[in-house]
């Protein structure tokens, strides 16, 4: 019980008045108009008013369940989050803790050219990403000998180019949060722990990782929300989700299907299950996070 | 996933009652002010500073005519025009009378209700009777007219003349000469590609399908059937997809090519032919093969034939929710007027869509003189249906031609599901 | 530092300042190539033969970005768009993650999962229902249709990274401000405020990349007036379908970059100080 608290009990919600009204107004209602659109059939044309709008219940639904690639795609969304959540978060905590063991000039270059990597706009990131594995224009081929080699032709190897740029541009979140968060620790509880002869793996795993535990929470859930909606990356490395749709995720297939020809209603239906889906997974890793007695 | 029956119940209930989602009223305007302020929307180029020009004579031209009128003209970024257009369909106060638009378009705008019936004027402007068959398809839906052609744009076969001449080789003179000479040029100079294709450059493809007799739909009573799977379009597609092949343009490679790829690869002199634009003409003369290429039509099936091209370009059109409904039509002849087209020909190189001035056009400059005769020969348009829009964005085409090439399917498989694909998109959107 | 200096042994921290290194060049090489890419002259960007350095650098490209019509004013657009956006959403979510870190009240954590939900939606689901709101306000073709949006996406991310923040201020000086009398205004503009403002700061960064890349809401909402446009619609011009400017997008991205790295490198201190009062609560 915090001083405030003995207080009134309204004091909060008048605080949060502010960022209620406009979350209510601005996130609240559309969801809830996105909800409702889901079950329409509404395109641009009933949009703009050249046709009524017809209500279809869940047959937006039963369209996009009913077709095949929905799941595949659903599929490669999953696993391709996966490994950029991994991937982001490993390499972002590595590289926050090799911060720690640098001089000024080191961490300064490191720190900056991370800064850079995250200014950089999407688009632009995807762009000289592409140009620089391009099998014709490409130094990387050049470099590494692989001649033409080209690496979207392959599903994986796809995959694999749009992982790199989705953790060369989300790396440096985490690494700036979590270095922020290690020179925060107290001196005092590294100096025990390497006393007791503990090695770099396990003073991270024992100490280091259950203090950051907060942050590396935010850090998880922003990470698994954004990558799970990763839409520019495959958009523009792979040319609008690869050979014959081969790289499509959840965002891109929904664009393709639905918002590029104003099928909103459908759309919507797409937006609502990726809505429902990183409600669950985030809702599972909160009360896991809870069970083991952490609180919100 | 909590979504209760009593949960569903209620959203049910909600829909069903008073809440459905939002709609604008676009429904014509009845004012015709013959005065006041006209908006126009046209397309901003990179280097638009000519087509400003031009569009500034005529703007000039016409408040001299027409007292007390204001002509306003913004130019839209090409990128952010789906957007826009929308947003003007949603709101008419802040909708344009007038704007230029991708002639793919025509018929989703016209289900959409955003652009104005003007068979009638259109009918009665005497340049229009010049205006050439293809372009006049592209601003009809349903027999009736919905704007004037503002330009075209087509494709035809770029090739080095330094690499012909070197070979002993001769532009071919139908496609199948064309797949032979494209492997000679691989086989004498495997760093080129024979002849760059694009797994995902449709309107590249679509040409091998229209010379074998092949169509992408056919028309009855108003509503389209995909053909894509009919014989004489898996001939063409076989056609197509056999030039991704290691002695031409490897599948690793060209299967995810787009239009751009070919000809950036072309300009950049990795490739001995090309199937490029009269807009790509800029981004060629910019390369390396600058001086050392020539350009002749695509040839067709049978010798000295032309295959059909695909005819894009982009159309002016009124707004339904114009105020001005006269002027904005007048204004809208004037800017797609021969005089204007013939201007802006010269500045941009953008080919009219009268095939007198585009004659003329071909005269003054010898460049266009393939793209003219591929005009001249016949061209073809998608399906005038607003499931085209649809059936482009959800990539239905490329799919088919990349599952092909990849080895995934064969061609009748792949024909076969993309014309299922179609035909829902046709079924759904009416 | 000294202490975790002391830890390592003199050749682990060459080896680990090499690599260091070596990462940054290989992070920063892509920034390097589009830097690069804007300054080469038409006709190298796409070369067969790629070199990581130009001959005969040609601010051409940076001439055309530059040249566009109102460029100036597109950029101070983005300006007041991506200023207001981190001004308001730090103020509003400063006050919102006070309310859910020193108070307990039914719904609290209700609330924290909403916040989250609203970053689950794909905006382009969004822009729909979005337009039509924006249009009943009045408020389409103005910065106004921009900046809101914009706040309130930026409000469920900044308000759960403040929480750590606010956490962090121990509560024995709250009571000892009660004690000398403040009032809860006071308490809370002139204490808390300013211990949290480094907070503020690291959760600015956010806000203020989200609403300068943005292109989603100028394309939708900025329908008639391009004086009310933002600098990535200046970007846009150069992708054309047929035949996309690389130079043009290498520079116009260049120009869009600059003025965040500059934002970073001034709120670099902060931002790493700042992040760090998360952990400590």
């Amino acid at each position: 019980m915090t001083p405030m608290t003995r207080r009134t009990t309204w004091t909060p919600w008048l605080y949060l008045a502010p960022a209620l009204v406009v979350l209510g107004g601005l996130l609240v209602y559309p969801i809830y108009q996105l909800g409702l659109i889901s079950l329409f059939r509404y395109t641009q044309a009933q949009v703009s008013g050249g046709e009524p709008t017809a209500f279809e219940g869940f047959g937006n639904y039963s369209v996009l369940f009913g077709d095949p690639q929905f799941w595949q795609v659903l599929l490669a969304t999953v696993v391709f989050a996966a490994a950029c959540v991994v991937s982001t978060l490993a390499v972002g905590c590595a590289l926050a803790v090799l911060l720690t063991r640098v001089r000024a000039v080191p961490r300064l270059a490191l720190m900056l050219a991370a800064l850079g990597a995250w200014a950089t706009p999407a688009v632009t990131g995807s762009t000289v990403w592409l140009f620089l594995f391009d099998p014709d224009f490409g130094p990387v081929n050049r470099v590494l000998g692989l001649g033409d080699h080209s690496w979207t032709y392959g599903r994986w190897s796809a995959f694999f180019l749009v992982l790199l740029e989705v953790v060369w541009c989300s790396f440096p979140f985490v690494m700036v949060t979590v270095y922020a968060g290690i020179r925060a620790v107290p001196a005092e509880v590294l100096e025990a722990a390497s006393l007791d002869g503990a090695s770099q793996w396990r003073i991270w795993r024992s100490v280091l990782a259950p203090m950051l535990r907060p942050i590396l929470v935010v850090v998880t859930i922003q990470s698994v929300i954004w990558d799970f909606k990763v839409f520019t990356q495959i958009y523009v490395m792979t040319n609008g989700g690869g050979i014959a749709g081969q790289n499509l995720v959840l965002n891109v297939y929904a664009y393709q299907q639905a918002f590029a020809s104003s099928q909103y209603g459908l759309g919507s239906a797409i937006g609502i299950v990726m809505l429902l889906i990183l409600l669950v997974v985030t809702l599972g890793y909160l009360r896991l996070l809870r069970r083991q007695g952490e609180e919100l | 996933m909590k979504l209760s029956p009593r949960l569903t119940v209620l959203l049910t209930a909600l829909a069903l009652t008073a809440c459905a989602p939002q709609t604008s009223s676009n429904s014509s305007s009845d004012k015709d002010d013959t005065s006041g302020t006209l908006r126009v929307w046209l397309f901003q180029e990179v280097g638009n500073k000519p087509k400003e020009k031009v569009v500034d004579s005529v703007v000039a031209a016409f408040e001299k005519a027409h007292d007390g009128t204001k002509v306003e003209v913004e130019y839209i970024p090409i990128d952010t025009r789906a957007q826009r257009v929308k947003a003007a369909f949603n709101d008419p106060a802040s909708a344009p009378d007038v704007m230029e638009y991708g002639n793919t378009d025509t018929a989703g705008y016209v289900k959409d209700g955003g652009l104005l019936d003007v068979t009638q004027e259109f009918g009665a402007w005497p340049e229009a009777k010049d205006t050439d068959p293809t372009a006049r398809t592209s601003v009809t839906v349903d027999g009736k007219v919905y704007g004037a052609p503002f330009y075209v744009g087509v494709r035809a076969l770029y090739y080095r003349t330094d690499v012909f001449k070197e070979l002993g080789l001769q532009p071919p003179r139908t496609m199948t000469e064309l797949a032979t000479t494209a492997r000679k040029i691989r086989a004498a100079k495997p760093e080129l590609y024979g002849l760059v294709v694009g797994g995902a450059y449709t309107y590249g493809a679509m040409p091998f399908v229209w010379a074998d007799g092949g169509e992408i739909a056919t028309a009855e009573g108003g509503s389209y059937t995909s053909a894509i799977d009919s014989a004489e379009a898996q001939k063409g597609i076989k056609a197509y997809t056999s030039l991704f092949s290691d002695d031409n343009c490897p599948a690793a490679k060209c299967a995810g090519f787009g239009g751009n790829d070919t000809v950036s690869a072309f300009a950049a002199g990795k490739a001995g032919m090309a199937i490029g634009g009269d807009f790509s003409h800029a981004a060629v003369e910019a390369g390396k093969v600058k001086g050392k290429y020539a350009v002749v039509p695509l040839p067709g099936v049978a010798s000295g034939s032309i295959a059909p091209a695909f005819a894009g370009g982009n159309n002016i059109g009124v707004l339904k929710s114009t105020s001005h409904r006269t002027l904005a039509v007048q204004l809208m002849e004037q800017l797609a007027s021969k005089k204007t087209q013939g201007a802006l020909f010269d500045v941009m190189g953008f080919l009219p869509t009268y095939a007198d001035v585009r004659q003329q056009a071909a005269e003054e400059e010898p460049f266009v003189k393939p793209f003219v005769q591929t005009l001249s020969s016949g061209t073809k348009f998608v399906p005038a249906s607003p499931a085209w829009s649809q059936i482009d964005s959800s990539l239905v085409l490329p799919t088919m031609f990349q599952e092909v090439i990849s080895g995934r399917k064969s061609v009748a498989a792949a024909s076969k599901d993309a014309a299922k694909k179609m035909n829902d998109a046709f079924g759904s959107a009416g | 530092m000294n202490l975790l200096r002391g830890l390592v042994a003199r050749p682990w921290r060459f080896a680990a300042e090499a690599s260091a290194l070596l990462i940054a060049a290989v992070v920063a090489f892509p920034l390097y190539w589009m830097v690069l890419s804007a300054f080469k002259p038409a006709g190298e960007i796409e070369s067969s033969e790629p070199r990581p350095w130009t001959l005969s650098p040609s601010l051409d490209s940076f001439r055309r970005v530059f040249g566009q019509q109102d460029f100036g004013r597109y950029f101070v657009n983005s300006l007041v768009v991506a200023g207001s956006v981190v001004i308001a959403s730090a103020l509003v979510a400063f006050l919102a993650a006070t309310a859910v870190t020193r108070f307990r009240f039914r719904f609290r954590t209700t609330l924290l999962i909403m916040f989250l939900v609203a970053q689950m939606v794909p905006v382009e689901a969004l822009t729909i229902p979005m337009f039509f709101q924006m249009r009943d306000f009045g408020l389409l073709n103005s910065l106004g249709s921009l900046i809101l949006p914009h706040i309130a996406f930026s409000l469920p991310f900044a308000i759960w990274m403040l929480r750590g923040f606010v956490k962090a201020v121990p509560e024995a000086l709250e009571e000892a401000a009660y004690m000398d009398g403040a009032s809860r205004g006071r308490f809370l503009w002139q204490i808390l405020f300013p211990l949290v403002f480094p907070g503020l700061v690291a959760t600015s960064v956010f806000s203020f990349i989200s609403a300068w890349n943005d292109f989603l809401f100028a394309k939708s909402f900025i329908i008639s007036d391009t004086s009310q446009s933002t600098l990535p619609m200046a970007l846009l011009v150069f992708y054309k379908p047929d035949e996309p400017d690389w130079g043009g997008v290498m520079a116009a991205s260049t120009v869009m970059t600059i003025p965040v790295l500059v934002f970073f490198v001034l709120v670099q201190r902060r931002l790493v100080s700042g992040l760090g009062g998360a952990v400590k609560d």
